[in-house]
């Protein structure tokens, strides 16, 4: 299944994310914000606990994926598991796996609300819709 | 659907449409556009964007746009609301996550001509001192109570410490420091986010560019400015990095249930995240808005310090310094009086990829530029000119506001499939300018061809009286941080 597709924006980096299930959808997301990061890995192996509580499901998304970015930035590493320990449709604790960067290629400014979109399909598999600044 | 039939030509800068167009505007929308730029602002949804912008409670005239504007997330780039205070919202989601993204434009006393031979050597040791931020950054990392000072105090801050001249200050925007800042506003994350990046560039469009005055348009202004045609002079582009990026964050995640569930404030794009302004919540976002406004301008400042040690350092220390012409903000949000039916009105001007551009006279502007008029930077695409304009009294139509740059119209992704970095470093190369930059593919995606022209840029907001040119700049070397 692939994990997230990039869309046509004439400044910044708009994505679309495919998961089987919602915790699937939040991991493909983070992937993909990271990608658009351009990492360039160190490798030491690291670990982050993340607490978020938020208003609705597209809040959640949003607000996952703001406080990875600031573990990201401040921390120089990226995440590439992530073992969720409780999900609601407004909350999430989970651990995330990773490692050390050296330094990113590219900088993302923010994950915006801006025509957000996430949705179950039929099938039972999650699709969202995300605009990063960058 | 919206076509060019729904606009109405006022005259050949200005487009409107009007109130009736949409179900809740509350004002007319008005673009500064030529009919030769106008197509281009259909291949985006730069139009729905900014007509949402006119939905804004307490927006008053119209919600504008300039001939630079591009698609952007609630407002689109290129965007000017000028909201009253009284009745109406703050909305961080329409200033953006660049707070104080903004311009910086040092000049020397030296010709073209005297400092070729060292341009190779002045580019690299400058790209040396100043990083981009995205790798190992400064290696400094300031306390969280040196941050908050820089987040009250601005450029001034640095300035005491060292990392300036008095004269600085007077040179700059506010004189680098919004006097209502509160650090206390600004969260512990978006602090954290700024202890190593105060003096860094960031990525993307951000830059520092060597230039020299390619032509004067005004005698008198580039002479109240100090120019004169060949003249080198260095240009910044950068804002506020992470913190202020934390702060807009910030500031969307807590408004976004206000506005739904406590204001109940109807938007059609939740981005917006607005308040009403004089609510305590909008009091404190306008308080870590101002704060993170102040943290770019001690990040130019800081910079600026950088680029001058490169200077020393290469043309010697005796050499003649690098003086600030001026430094000025594209995304902010500030507090202005305006005649608003005959009344003089305090107003909320939200600019989010707009330039102030104050008129001769303007008590806000300093001094030494006040009978001429504020100058306004304005850069161009990477490897194309840049402009120097001064403010006008015109200018009150669009509450003193002009474009910020060239825009965009091509994506980052369709610009890297289009050429490549090589290519683009060839091209420039052809053109005798200089390229440091580490990543390649950095360089594909700002190449020239996926901004719009510069140069009609300018026109239009030359002709339409916003503000007019002074003068030309063209690039030698661009430099983007390690």
């Amino acid at each position: 299944m692939q994990k997230f597709e990039i869309l046509k924006h004439p400044a910044d980096l708009k994505i679309k994310v495919f998961g089987k299930t919602k915790e699937d959808l939040f991991l493909n997301a983070l992937l993909a914000m990271e990608e658009g990061l351009r990492p360039e890995l160190e490798g030491k192996k690291v670990k982050r606990e993340i607490k978020i509580r938020s208003f609705d499901l597209s809040a959640l998304l949003v607000d996952f994926l703001s406080e990875a970015l600031y573990l990201i930035q401040i921390n120089k590493e990226i995440y590439n598991n992530i073992k969720f320990k409780k999900t609601s449709s407004t909350g999430l604790e989970a651990e995330l796996f990773g490692q050390k960067v050296e330094r990113f290629g590219e900088d993302i400014k923010a994950v915006t609300h801006h025509d957000l979109d996430i949705h179950q399909k039929e099938d039972g598999s999650f699709e969202a819709t995300i605009l990063f600044d960058i | 659907m919206i076509n060019k039939q729904d606009f109405k030509k006022i005259n050949d800068w200005l487009w409107e449409i009007p109130k009736s167009f949409k179900q809740g505007m509350r004002v007319p929308v008005r673009i500064y556009v030529s009919e030769k730029m106008l197509d281009d602002i259909f291949r985006d949804k730069s139009i729905e964007q900014i007509i949402n912008v006119s939905t804004l409670p307490g927006i008053q005239k119209y919600a504008l746009a300039m001939p630079d504007m591009h698609e952007g997330y609630a407002s689109p780039i290129g965007g000017i609301a000028a909201i009253r205070i009284s009745d109406g919202v703050i909305s961080p989601g329409m200033q953006g996550y660049d707070i104080n993204c903004g311009m910086r434009l040092l000049k020397s006393d030296y010709s073209e001509k005297e400092i070729r031979p060292y341009l190779e050597s002045l580019a690299t040791e400058i790209q040396k001192e100043v990083p981009s931020g995205l790798g190992k950054g400064r290696q400094t990392k300031l306390s969280i109570s040196e941050i908050d000072k820089v987040l009250e105090s601005g450029a001034k801050y640095l300035v005491k410490q060292g990392y300036g001249q008095e004269e600085d200050i007077e040179s700059c925007e506010a004189n680098g420091r919004l006097e209502y800042a509160d650090a206390g506003a600004v969260s512990s994350h978006a602090k954290d986010r700024g202890r190593d990046q105060v003096g860094t560039l960031g990525s993307g469009n951000h830059f520092l560019e060597i230039q020299k005055v390619a032509e004067v348009f005004d005698e008198r202004a580039s002479k109240s400015f100090g120019l004169f045609k060949d003249q080198i002079v260095i240009m910044i582009h950068c804002g506020s990095r992470g913190l202020g990026h934390q702060v807009c964050t910030d500031y969307l995640r807590e408004f976004i249930p206000l506005m739904e569930n406590k204001y109940k404030i109807p938007v059609p794009d939740r981005e917006f995240a607005c308040v009403p302004f004089n609510s305590p919540e909008g009091q404190r976002a306008l308080a870590a808005s101002a704060a993170a406004a102040n943290y770019a301008w001690a990040n130019r400042q800081m910079i600026a310090h950088f680029v001058r040690k490169a200077w020393g350092s290469v043309l010697g220390e005796k050499t003649s310094p690098l003086v600030i012409l001026y430094d000025v903000a594209h995304n902010i949000i500030k507090k202005e009086k305006y005649l608003i039916n005959g009344e003089e009105t305090e107003m909320a001007i939200h600019r989010k990829g707009a330039t102030r551009a104050f008129p001769p006279g303007h008590p806000e502007i300093p001094e030494k530029y006040r009978e001429v008029g504020q100058p306004v930077l304005i850069p161009g695409s990477m490897g194309t000119a840049s402009y120097i304009l001064v403010g006008q009294k015109e200018g009150e139509q669009a509450f003193y506001s002009t474009c910020h740059g060239a825009g965009r119209t091509m994506s980052r992704h369709q610009a890297v499939r289009t050429i490549t970095g090589q290519e683009v470093v060839k091209n420039l190369e052809q053109k005798g300018i200089l390229v440091k930059c580490r990543s390649l593919r950095g360089i594909a995606e700002e190449a020239p061809l996926a901004y719009k022209n510069i140069d009609d840029v300018v026109d239009v907001v030359h002709n339409a009286g916003l503000s007019k040119k002074v003068a030309k700049l063209v690039p030698l070397a661009v430099i983007k941080g390690e």
